[in-house]
């Protein structure tokens, strides 16, 4: 049985506790095609059905909800799933399950969770803010997972006394900090007036990144490996 | 004329971009870029440090830019053999102001481009001029500019301490550069510098942080330590005597790093080699170092005094090889401190083996499953009584040298020069 839900973490657990005891369950919130003879079902999210679960879930493990959470933000089809499996052994061991590290549904949570994280930690360094004619601060991005809220504490932390905002340009919503208080809210697209010396930074950065290389040991894959190409879009270091 | 107008209310400080050139072309051949192990607070202003390190952005030859690596200035008095800013050398010169590094590093800060300053100089004029000049930077970026993101500062050999002392109270990390591996070799390539010279300062600065550290003192005294650097193949010092002489700082001066750099041939004299050094050896050097600071080796089991490490396969199989009469261990027994000691098992894998083995006997398929690597180890383990590697050392040394061929990042940097590297990655070597 397939059982599809809205993607929230209530409707996670709720989808949970109804699929507990089936064998064959498979959980997701993303499109997927059927194939002939499948079952499946819809889960609306359920509060009560979810505190329950949750509580239980906590009781098992403190740290059960944060993974939780850190899965259902990957972009992996089977993120569902992976979290089903995890947190049913969770509730079946009653303890913490995070360092059995030889069983399959463990690992693949872990495996899970650390690329959202990875990403996370990437994008601390790759993020890159342009300053508008009012002084606030705006980059776009496109993470492969949904993290760009969990980028604030780290930028607000480093920039107290900057208004900026990170534009999630794929998922059209935007992470902001106003000076005062953070907080994420739907953006479909951004025209920001640059501050009259930003093209000049940009253009000190590009030439700061060609004169640190050393031509004569040029190793483009290992490059290619620690910094994606998917992310050069956004650097002014990668334009032409 | 628009455009004049802001040029002129907004660029005084900013720096040129042929200045910006020079000075950082300058300062690309150190090496040490870590941006790791202070958890400096944002007191009111911008930044902070990030106890993880962060890296910002990769150049082509696969280097990450973490901090803004400059030159304060190239103009130098000493005459160092192997250094592109040696005073008889014909390069243009050029110096900045405090001033425009510190806004260059804070509007680059700004824009998340890097994780904070990397601040060096040549010796202009005097010692103390220089170091003089590069506190009076620091401390313009940590009041003026309130500015708290990881600053690493060059110490300039022969300055006042009491100049460096005041330095390291607004810097999160200071090296000094040994530069080379022995005192003859210093001599030789770098008259001006002497071992003592580079050596008291770390030493002093050690002391002071230490007394700071036990006095509880308010503020920060060089959170991330000290490191240093030296020139692996200007001179003729072996694997193993730079080994040991890396092991002695650790253990004396408590550095958190020794950066190995490969010799490249920027210059040409008649007392250095023509030939860069293969990447090869440094990747060799810098596995050793690992060995020290994270597996508890001691530099007199990687290397004996008068070899270098061998270049087939990386120093802990060599070292394996020659204990063979140590293995092979069994996986769901063996202490945490004889898994590290194990060919191919690094400290994450034995972390994994030592929490999962608590739940179940482990197989060679667990191992596997738990992304061991395991083309290596394999000859050195035991999986709940079995063995599933070669059965002579022969045969084991041949694995380990044709898997070490087949690692395509360790074969290319065989080819140090990057026409080579070229033609091997398009198979026309």
């Amino acid at each position: 049985m397939i059982y599809f839900f809205d993607g929230t973490k209530e409707g996670f657990l709720t989808a949970l506790v109804v699929a507990f005891c089936d064998e064959n369950a498979f959980l997701t919130s993303k499109q997927k095609q059927l194939t002939l003879g499948e079952d499946c079902m819809f889960i609306s999210a359920d509060a009560q059905k979810a505190k329950k679960a949750e509580a239980r879930l906590l009781q098992a493990d403190k740290q059960s909800m944060s993974d939780l959470t850190t899965l259902l933000r990957s972009s992996d089809p089977n993120n569902a799933q992976i979290a089903f499996r995890y947190l049913q052994l969770v509730a079946k061991e009653k303890k913490p399950v995070r360092n059995m590290l030889a069983n399959g549904d463990v690992v693949a949570a872990t495996e899970c969770m650390q690329r959202v994280t990875w990403e996370l930690h990437r994008l601390k360094g790759f993020v890159r803010f342009m300053e508008s004619a009012s002084g606030a601060l705006y980059a776009p991005l496109s993470p492969d997972h949904d993290i760009c809220d969990l980028l604030l504490p780290h930028f607000r932390a480093r920039l107290p006394e900057f208004p900026f905002v990170l534009h999630d340009v794929s998922r059209k919503k935007a992470a902001v900090y106003d000076g005062k208080n953070s907080f994420l809210a739907p953006l479909d697209r951004a025209d920001v007036l640059l501050s009259a010396d930003e093209r000049a930074w940009q253009s000190l950065w590009r030439k700061y990144y060609q004169s640190v290389n050393i031509p004569s040991r040029e190793r483009l894959k290992q490059m290619r490996g620690y910094l994606p190409v998917r992310y050069w879009k956004f650097l002014p270091e990668k334009f032409p | 004329m628009f455009d004049f107008c802001f040029s002129l209310r907004y660029n005084i400080r900013m720096i040129s971009e042929e200045k910006l050139k020079i000075l950082t072309e300058g300062a690309k051949y150190d090496v040490s870029c870590s941006s790791s192990g202070s958890g400096r607070k944002n007191v009111g202003g911008m930044g902070n440090g990030y106890a993880a390190g962060c890296c910002h952005s990769f150049t082509p030859d696969g280097r990450c830019i973490s901090l803004l690596k400059i030159l304060l200035s190239n103009d130098c008095i000493y005459d160092c053999k192997y250094c592109p800013n040696r005073a008889k050398a014909d390069v243009t010169r050029a110096e900045a102001t405090p001033d425009e590094i510190a806004s260059l590093t804070f509007d680059f800060y700004k824009r998340n481009y890097i994780e904070g300053l990397f601040l060096s100089s040549a010796v202009t004029k005097s010692p103390d001029y220089t170091m003089e000049r590069l506190l009076l930077t620091v401390k313009k970026l940590r009041t003026e500019y309130r500015f708290h993101g990881y600053i690493h500062l060059k110490g300039i050999p022969r300055a006042d301490m009491a100049l460096s002392r005041e330095a390291a109270s607004y810097v999160d990390r200071m090296s000094y550069n040994v530069e080379l591996p022995s005192e003859a070799s210093l001599r030789l390539l770098a008259p001006q510098k002497s071992k003592e010279s580079l050596l008291l300062p770390m030493q002093t600065l050690a002391r002071d942080a230490q007394i700071f550290r036990a006095e509880k003192r308010k503020g920060l005294f060089l959170p991330a330590g000290q490191t240093t650097q030296m020139i692996v193949g200007a001179s003729p010092e072996t694997d193993g005597r730079i080994l040991r002489l890396s092991q002695s700082l650790y253990r004396k001066t408590g550095l958190k790093r020794v950066y190995y750099s490969s010799y490249v041939p920027v210059v040409h004299d008649s007392l250095l080699p023509d030939l860069p050094v293969g990447q090869l050896r440094e990747h060799r050097l810098y596995q050793a170092d690992w060995l020290m600071r994270f597996y508890g080796f001691s530099a007199e089991e990687i290397a004996p005094t008068e070899e270098n490490l061998p270049l087939e396969y990386d120093p802990k199989c060599a070292w394996a090889l020659r204990n063979m009469h140590l293995f092979p261990i069994e996986i769901n027994r063996a202490p945490l401190e004889v898994l590290l000691r194990t060919p191919g098992i690094g400290t994450k894998s034995a972390y994994k083996i030592t929490e999962a083995r608590k739940y179940c006997k482990l197989e060679f398929e667990h191992l596997k499953k738990m992304r061991v690597v395991l083309k290596r180890a394999k000859h050195f383990i035991t999986c709940n009584g079995k063995f599933y590697g070669a059965k002579q050392q022969s045969a084991i040394k041949g694995f380990l040298a044709a898997e070490e061929q087949s690692n395509s990042a360790v074969q290319l940097s065989l080819f140090s020069d990057g026409n080579n590297a070229q033609k091997a990655l398009t198979g026309q070597l």
